[in-house]
């Protein structure tokens, strides 16, 4: 029986600017407008913009909220932050995962400290009743209160490194909000109530948080307002971003990104198998020598039992050609070792001599013709080793790849705000 | 969108008769819109005698790999090598640059091909 598909509050807008939806996650949702190609370069090269109200936003609050999310949450809160490890601070966040009891992924987030006993989990679409269901449960006569914001928040990612000029042009205080922002920091908050509200502000005074964050590996923000202000936003930063070459972007552009930034996607890439061998293995708080955790947490037993759980790693292929991820499998000398999760093209990159280049790369050779190459995710039992050629083949074709620890470079995820002023 | 002078399968693709017992292949403008950007274009050698209804070809595009199937019996004249550099004139113009095809007409033309009319109601009935 068909289900009725929920709406962003972007919906109409995508509608009449020409988007083609989809349906993901329970909601219908532009996968591109005229072209994702034009899109996913748009992005490496200029800015893209992303509806992504359909992700789930939680509130955990109150006195116990750091000892639940230490408990439920793969990161150690207490030393997660930069190459020092250090404890996560207000206005920063950080990627991890919710296991269940046998180590299996429930979900993949992001969980910002926003001050002390207040904390926000970012989840994906669908998934915020499952995971505030989760995490209340292992609250066992804890002091915290665990809320689901789901569809009462809008969510916009503006992307690309013309997106700091963008925002520049519709932020009351625009210097003040890029100095000290960190890669993964944030500051605002959409509560008008809260006390961070006047951080961050539209001209007008709409209250919003700003995350310098996202899922393209370019750099940009996440966007976070009341559900009634979508809709101003998002027209705002369209129209201030007109002369900057700002893109609107559907799922298949920010797909081809993701996956040529190497981040997984949660229920695809990672999911129901042992969370042990992700492709970020900081993702997991591992001690220096990596023979144990820092913390335990809930699913850490089962992840110190595991013996022989897959591993989950990125490939490039040789020219723009992919298969259907859904039915591909992986061959080694021949012989099956494992399944494809994801097989996308990176539109933005090509090889010159084996060597991968972006559009963006400074030193790409003269003359080199980039027309994009098949990447993605498999899943196989035994780790290999970068560098190791394989073939992925589906029913009706077969193409080799090699396996990689990095798909596009020169990325801007983590270059230094000024530089793009 | 859906000239007249072609006839289509229900499977998306067009055949345009030049008149001299030749014919131009491509996929129609509903299929490449339902595509989005294609991004390759896999093409038959020249000289191939093929029947209606097999595999000449596969259109990658940004959301998937799509197999062609000729239209009519038939034998390949010439294949578009444009689209090598330029598959994207099948989005942008898919009767015209965007052509796969060049054929001999082997016999008759398949009666099964719908003409625009019968397309568009095929079309329209697909979507709903």
């Amino acid at each position: 029986m068909a289900s009725a598909k929920k709406q962003t509050p972007l919906f109409d807008w995508h509608k009449s600017h020409g988007a083609n939806l989809v349906e993901f996650g329970d909601y219908l949702m532009p996968v591109w407008y005229a072209s994702a190609r034009n899109e996913h370069l748009a992005v490496v090269s200029l800015a893209g913009l992303f509806d992504t109200s359909h992700m789930a936003t939680l509130r955990v609050f109150g006195k116990d909220a750091f000892e639940l999310l230490q408990w439920c949450f793969t990161r150690n809160l207490n030393a997660c932050v930069g190459k020092d490890n250090a404890p996560l601070t207000d206005g920063r966040c950080v990627y991890g995962a919710f296991l269940d009891e046998y180590g299996n992924a429930i979900d993949d987030s992001l969980v910002y400290k926003i001050i002390d006993g207040e904390y926000m989990v970012v989840v994906n679409a669908s998934m915020g009743g499952l995971v505030a269901k989760h995490v209340a449960e292992q609250a066992k006569g804890r002091d915290v209160n665990v809320i689901d914001l789901t569809d009462q928040l809008g969510k916009i990612d503006i992307q690309g490194p013309a997106s700091i000029k963008v925002m520049a042009k519709i932020l009351r205080n625009p210097e003040a909000v890029f100095d000290k922002l960190p890669y993964f920091s944030a500051k605002g908050h959409f509560d008008p109530a809260s006390t961070l509200a006047g951080q961050v502000q539209l001209a007008d005074g709409t209250p919003m948080l700003l995350s310098r964050s996202g899922y393209t590996g370019e750099v940009g923000f996440e966007l976070f307002v009341e559900r009634a202000h979508t809709v101003k936003v998002w027209e705002a930063i369209v129209a201030a971003g007109e002369e900057f070459g700002l893109t609107p972007c559907g799922l298949a552009a920010r797909d081809s990104l993701r996956t040529g930034a190497v981040l997984p996607l949660s229920h695809q890439d990672i999911g129901p198998w042992t969370f042990i061998h992700h492709p970020w293995p900081f993702a997991l708080p591992f001690t220096p020598a990596g023979d144990g955790f820092t913390k335990a947490f809930h699913g850490s037993a089962a992840l110190e039992k595991a013996s022989d759980a897959p591993y989950t790693l990125t490939f490039v292929g040789h020219d723009l050609r992919k298969v259907d991820a859904h039915n591909a499998r992986v061959y080694l000398d021949g012989k099956e070792i494992g399944t494809v999760l994801t097989c996308a093209t990176d539109m933005a990159i090509g090889r010159h001599e084996g060597k991968i280049f972006s559009i963006a790369s400074p030193e790409k050779p003269a003359g080199l013709a980039i027309k994009g190459l098949c990447c993605g995710f498999i899943k196989v039992g035994s780790k290999l080793a970068p560098g190791t050629a394989v073939e992925i083949k589906d029913g009706k074709r077969a193409i080799q790849v090699v396996i990689e620890t990095d798909v596009r470079p020169d990325r801007t995820a983590r270059k230094a705000l000024k530089t793009f002023l | 969108m859906f000239p007249a002078d072609c006839q289509y399968t229900k499977n998306h693709e067009y055949l345009k008769p030049l008149g001299d017992g030749t014919a131009l292949i491509g996929i129609t403008h509903y299929a490449q819109e339902a595509l989005g950007d294609v991004v390759f274009v896999q093409l038959p050698e020249v000289g191939a005698a093929m029947a209606a209804g097999e595999e000449f070809g596969t259109v990658e595009s940004v959301k998937t790999v799509s197999e062609c199937y000729l239209p009519s019996d038939g034998e390949v004249l010439e294949a578009n090598g444009e689209l090598e550099a330029h598959p994207e004139f099948v989005n942008e113009d898919p009767y015209g640059k965007g052509w796969m095809l060049k054929i001999k007409l082997v016999g008759s033309i398949n009666p099964e091909l719908l003409d625009a009319k019968a397309y568009e109601i095929h079309v329209v009935s697909e979507a709903l």
